[in-house]
């Protein structure tokens, strides 16, 4: 019974013990952190297009390109377990096709833009340009903590992606509004995304969603009329 | 290995043990399936799109279940492909609902929503990863959402499937062990 193995298993167990029980502590400890993240988002220019999805594609669809501004104060999301945090502002509106039938559902969302804010720990797992690289360690340099990352504003920024729908049809879209999200990764742990209900010392968003509007006619026309004139 | 014929009694113990270990890991996992509705709850990272968020070997724990509220845009699922043998794990972009609220008034049809994935570390979405003439995932497709995270745990079972002969030394250190144990 009191055999090297045994010895070796001993250890080795009470070994995994132990980690578990720190990573499940540091999890535990995010409770504590309090989260009171705020937000405004508006919206800038609106333009309807039409396009293909791919450069084979027979099928036009209409895009709308959407400019917008944000402020955001994320920063009491950063904590010494957060790996990142992902920030994304997503587009919804409610179905057109169905009438009143489909009124108040907003079924469709997409996000059109969306960053990566990496918390200084985790810079080196980022992938980007070296130059870009250093200037990202050098602006935490001494830190392991950053909450002034957390710290968005964007002015007539432009959306990282288009959007459309399945049948291709978005102009003249009705209550369509823009949302501000974000999903916390930590080292270890429960993943958390924007609360929909306020949890202990866990808020919901102060803000972040923008007034409801209305996707212009198709532009796309018009521009190359005055090309050829 | 001789002592063992000496003692029959003894070797049916450790044979029953053994067999205990088996299927309290077998039952752990599928009562864990069963209580995330998801035919494979733990998964391991494989690929790189996803970082800096996940990296290879990392464990992800995954939920099927749509208890609060729908599948939204900003969960990272895990998908299968008709075709594909590994389930890919992205991020939702974009959700397009089924027929909006039924003619008798029942919320919308998930069922039918058409869903957009996208890798972190990708630039364009996954339409290509899809299947031939596939444009969007449904939600029968996703094997569950990433609600928790381990990181590196899983690295295990990646050099084992990469590196086979690793399988071979590790199933004869076993059984170095048992045999020195018997002594």
């Amino acid at each position: 019974m009191h055999s090297t193995i045994v010895r070796g298993q001993n250890v080795f167990g009470f070994f995994t013990t132990v980690c578990f029980v720190v990573a499940a502590l540091i999890a535990a400890s995010d409770l504590l952190a309090p989260r009171t993240p705020k937000a405004t988002v508006a919206v800038k220019d609106l333009q309807v297009v039409r396009g293909r999805p791919h450069y084979y594609s027979t099928k036009k669809e209409e895009y709308a390109i959407i400019r917008f501004s944000l402020s955001a104060d994320l920063s009491s999301l950063f904590s010494w377990n957060t790996k990142q945090v992902f920030v994304y502002v997503s587009a919804s509106w409610p179905n057109t096709t169905l009438g009143d039938a489909g009124k108040g559902e907003m079924v469709n969302e997409a996000v059109i833009w969306d960053t990566i804010i990496t918390n200084p720990s985790a810079d080196h797992l980022q992938n980007i340009g070296p130059a870009a690289m250093k200037k990202l360690v050098r602006s935490a340099k001494g830190k392991t903590i950053d909450p002034s990352r957390g710290k968005l504003e964007l002015k007539n920024q432009k959306a990282k992606y288009q959007i459309t729908s399945p049948d291709g049809k978005l102009a003249e879209t009705d209550n369509m509004v823009l949302k501000l999200h974000y999903n916390v990764q930590p080292w270890v742990g429960v993943l958390t995304w924007t609360p929909q209900i306020e949890f202990g010392s866990w808020k919901k968003v102060k803000g972040g969603i923008s007034k409801a509007f209305r996707l212009p006619a198709i532009k796309a026309k018009k521009v190359a009329e005055k090309k050829s004139a | 290995m001789l002592s063992a014929l000496q003692n029959p009694r003894q070797a049916a113990a450790q044979l029953l043990n053994f067999g205990l270990i088996l299927s309290t890991a077998f039952m752990m996992w599928k009562g864990l399936s069963v209580i995330s509705d998801s035919p494979s709850p733990i998964v391991v990272v494989l690929s790189g799109s996803m970082e800096p968020a996940f990296q290879r070997g990392d464990l992800l724990f995954l939920w099927n279940r749509n208890l609060m509220e729908e599948t939204k845009v900003g969960e990272i699922v895990v998908y299968n492909v008709k075709g594909k043998d590994i389930p890919i794990v992205h991020r939702l972009s974009t959700t397009h609902n089924g027929p909006g609220r039924f003619a008798n008034g029942t919320r919308p049809c998930r069922e039918e929503a058409k869903l957009l994935t996208k890798g972190d570390n990708n630039l364009a979405d996954d339409t290509e990863l899809y299947a031939r003439g596939q444009d969007y995932i449904e939600r029968k497709d996703i094997i569950g959402s990433v609600i928790a995270y381990i990181p590196f745990v899983g690295y295990v079972t990646i050099l084992l499937s990469e590196h086979p002969w690793l399988k071979t030394v590790m199933l004869g250190l076993m059984g170095l062990v048992v045999v020195m144990q018997r002594e």
